[in-house]
């Protein structure tokens, strides 16, 4: 059973890193960004390219977290730049389009089946054994790297003038701008960390299961947002205790359930979440006014 | 009101109505009554908890503490529909008209015969001659005729005002609740606006006005309160409560000492 | 052209006006998928596990398709907005994975032997529900419905029941997902629970918002380019997703109200003289 919270733990920093990129844009700029499932998606295949170009494996990360926070950029250029007064929807709408359109292409190029990443052996299947359980290397890779990315957003966003400028417009866009923040140069920032966490996501989860998967967005990824549901919309602690919560769940339902039905804790989590308590659990902010009719 | 008449029956009975946000007290212990015939005027300085106060009367807001009577009937804990199809209605502050339907059809909203049965509504297909005309005449009497079919949203500030008196006089309320229908008016709007509320008193049992423009206080109202830091400060006829102290200390303390 | 390309037109026209009538209330339901799920397996148990006639198991399964909605839809309309999507979202997922795990309905292998559905079925359904839909937009029940979406609180302390109301259209969009799920399973013969994903549910919502949300011929066009038009042209059909979303992108871009704006007051017929 140790076995299984470890692995749900490793599966749920992956949902929690997925999380805390869609929650950052919510809490902070109060928009719904629905192509985030397929940044991280594609991820994986960003790493791809390197790897397939030749480059040392490890070398992917770094590459693969400024490609996704340029594609981020690119989707805060397409759907949110020209929506910014207007009714939220139409925004998220038109990501969501976005990201339809990043799967299909990524279908065309990489066909429809699941393509292999090729990580050296001793990194996805040596490891040691600690405690009588098993663990891989590739798992502390993605706790390792999960963790620090938290670490480092943390950093950023309390210690850096950055990271003051993000508070600042999370708290008030109006107020900021009359502070002489550049709220655009904000919301650039924001997508673009935003978008990065979720391309090193699916970075891990491809290092993890060896294929890189142009369908993870809409199953792996979309739990993500039904996490951040269960956690408190725009709230980071909901984003991370969610993440890891919902991983241990799913693990030892899988284990000791019945057939697939893991795969349902999620959503039956969030609906039940939503309907008796829908500011969730971490919740309170300024979302939370809004949940009820 | 003629002397040694009998006390009818209060239209609005409000009673210890209280209501708590956070920190803030905005309505704190407040109680009046609304007499059928009258106009109440509510006045005070802003923050004072007038419009508080009229979300709680008109169940916009549950209260605290505290009990709302309508014609006797307790309206307490009364989902928002419950208390307006129990008769009353209202305006806002900062206009919420559907401003993608036309003139005409925010009043048609207000048809109880439908809004009290939606379904039955669908089956109404076809043979609306009946409710457009009366609808009509609810236009007619806050002059917006010509504008019948224009949609709400492109009204000049004036107009939008009325038109959201029409289709609270529409739903054939008992009580009316206006909330400072006058504001940002000029001198000639504002006279026009107290010919319509002197109309739309002849088609309710009461009216309760929150204002801030003195004038359309004392040509309407019948009695006044004045409110202060969500309590009732003064009560009483016009001219009593403008003259009273504590009144003038509120309004000259807050537009400063000259 | 073949028959099934008309007969996925008429049924996305339909999945199209399920979403249109939820939206009318001012909510946005991704559950198309599931109540097309549950109205094809609950009309396709019933006939080739029971013997039910066709004809009458089609209105039995909008029944059933409907009494869900109400059923899920009765807590879950007190929230609002997102997470209200998000709901109806997680209720494609539950549904679809429910389909899997249960062999009673076939699990993952599906469902086989339904048939009997043509395309005068489905053209009599969608005359019918346009017809509905028409009369409604002549109705006071169409202003209800558009105060509500306006603002709800307001066309509340006029007297109208929300909760009735959402419900009410929440329903009634079930109701048509179940019968274009239903007439969907008949004609195929046999489906799968992944014919019914969440994907199923985002194409519909975008055909509504392509073609249109102001009244009901937005959705019908919305729903018919998307999918007649790949027939005709052979580059779209392979990159339909792609093509989709970039009419999508631009469209939101360029004009938000979609192909078809205009707005069908309800009040305008033919005995009102009004000055105009």
């Amino acid at each position: 059973m140790t076995a299984q919270i470890l692995n749900g733990l490793i599966v749920g920093s992956m949902y929690a890193l997925i999380a805390i990129g869609f929650t950052l844009v919510l809490g902070v700029l109060d928009r719904l960004n629905f192509a985030h499932t397929e940044v991280f998606m594609f991820g994986a295949f960003a790493g791809l390219l390197v790897i397939d170009a030749g480059f040392p494996w490890w070398l992917t990360l770094p590459f693969v977290m400024v490609v996704s926070g340029v594609i981020g950029l690119a989707v805060e250029f397409i759907s949110f730049r020209r929506f910014e007064g207007d009714v939220r929807i139409t925004a998220a709408l038109s990501s969501l389009a976005v990201g339809l359109v990043m799967i299909d292409l990524t279908h065309k190029v990489w066909g429809t089946e699941p393509v292999g990443i090729n990580v050296p052996n001793f990194v996805t299947t040596a490891g040691f054994t600690l405690f009588g359980i098993r663990v891989v290397y590739v798992q502390m890779l993605i706790l390792a790297v999960t963790l620090a990315l938290m670490a480092a957003l943390h950093l950023l966003v309390s210690r850096t003038r950055a990271g003051r400028n993000i508070r600042a417009v999370a708290d008030s866009p109006v107020a900021a701008s009359l502070l002489g923040i550049n709220v655009r140069r904000v919301t650039q920032d924001v997508f673009f960390v935003s978008s990065a966490l979720a391309g090193a996501a699916g970075l891990l989860l491809a290092f993890r299961t060896g294929y890189a998967n142009a369908d993870v967005g809409l199953t792996f990824g979309l739990k993500a947002i039904a996490i951040m549901a269960i956690g408190g919309m725009g709230d980071m602690r909901g984003a991370v205790v969610g993440g890891l919560l919902i991983g241990v769940l799913e693990s030892l339902t899988f284990q000791f359930g019945v057939g697939k039905l893991g795969e349902l804790v999620v959503w039956v989590a969030m609906i039940l979440v939503l309907l008796i308590r829908p500011e969730g659990l971490f919740g309170g902010g300024i979302h939370a006014k809004e949940v009820r009719a | 009101m003629p002397a040694g008449a009998e006390p009818a029956a209060p239209v609005l009975e409000v009673s210890e109505l209280s209501k708590q946000f956070d920190g803030l007290r905005a309505v704190d212990g407040v109680s009046f009554t609304v007499l059928p015939g009258e106009i109440l005027g509510i006045i005070g300085p802003n923050g004072a908890g007038k419009t508080v106060l009229i979300n709680l009367v008109s169940g916009f807001y549950p209260a605290t503490s505290g009990r709302v009577r309508l014609l006797g009937e307790d309206l307490s804990g009364l989902a928002l529909h419950q208390i307006g199809r129990r008769g009353i209605a209202r305006t806002f502050q900062n206009i919420r008209l559907f401003k993608r339907m036309t003139v005409l059809e925010n009043v048609l909203v207000s048809d109880q015969r439908h809004a009290r049965r939606p379904i039955r509504a669908f089956f109404a297909f076809g043979r609306q001659r009946a409710e457009i005309e009366k609808a009509r005449r609810f236009i007619e009497l806050m002059g917006l005729t010509a504008r019948a079919n224009q949609l709400a949203g492109t009204l000049p500030y004036g107009e939008a005002r009325r038109l959201e008196i029409a289709r609270a006089l529409a739903t054939e309320p008992a009580l009316l609740l206006l909330d400072e229908p006058a504001a940002g008016m000029n001198e000639e709007e504002t006279a026009e606006l107290i010919a319509d509320v002197r109309k739309a008193r002849k088609l309710v049992m009461a009216v309760v006005l929150i204002e801030h423009d003195m004038s359309l206080i004392q040509a309407l109202s019948d009695r006044v309160i004045a409110m202060d830091y969500g309590k009732v400060m003064a009560e009483g006829l016009p001219a009593a409560v403008l003259a009273d102290p504590e009144v003038q200390r509120a309004y000259l303390g807050e537009e400063g000492d000259p | 052209m073949t028959v099934d390309y008309l007969f996925f037109t008429g049924v996305n026209i339909l999945l199209a006006w399920s979403v249109y009538i939820v939206l009318l209330t001012g909510n946005l339901s991704f559950a198309q998928g599931a109540f097309m799920a549950i109205g094809c397996y609950a009309a396709g148990i019933m006939t080739t596990r029971y013997g039910v006639p066709f004809l009458a198991a089609v209105p039995a399964a909008m029944a059933i398709s409907a009494a869900m909605a109400v059923v899920f839809g009765y807590p879950a309309l007190r929230i609002r907005g997102i997470y209200l999507i998000l709901v109806t979202v997680g209720l494609t997922f539950c549904v679809r994975i429910a389909l899997e795990n249960f062999s009673y309905t076939g699990g993952v292998g599906g469902l086989k032997g339904m048939s009997g559905a043509t395309l005068w079925h489905l053209g009599g359904a969608i005359l019918a529900v346009g017809a509905l839909l028409y009369l409604l937009s002549r109705s006071p029940l169409q202003r209800i419905l558009d105060a509500v979406r306006e603002d709800d609180r307001v066309a509340a302390s006029l007297g109208i029941n929300l909760t009735y109301v959402k419900l009410f259209a929440f329903g009634a969009g079930a109701a048509i997902a179940g019968l274009a799920g239903a007439l969907y399973g008949h004609y195929l013969i046999f489906v799968r629970p992944d014919n019914f994903d969440i994907l199923v549910s985002i194409f519909v919502v975008l055909y509504v918002i392509l073609g249109g949300v102001n009244n009901l011929w937005g959705p019908l066009l919305g729903a018919t380019v998307m999918t007649l038009l790949p027939e005709f042209i052979r580059a779209l059909q392979e990159w339909r997703p792609t093509v989709f979303g970039l009419a999508i992108i631009v469209m939101l871009l360029l004009r938000p109200e979609g192909l078809l704006s205009f707005r069908l007051t309800s009040a305008r017929w033919s005995g009102d003289a009004g000055g105009r």
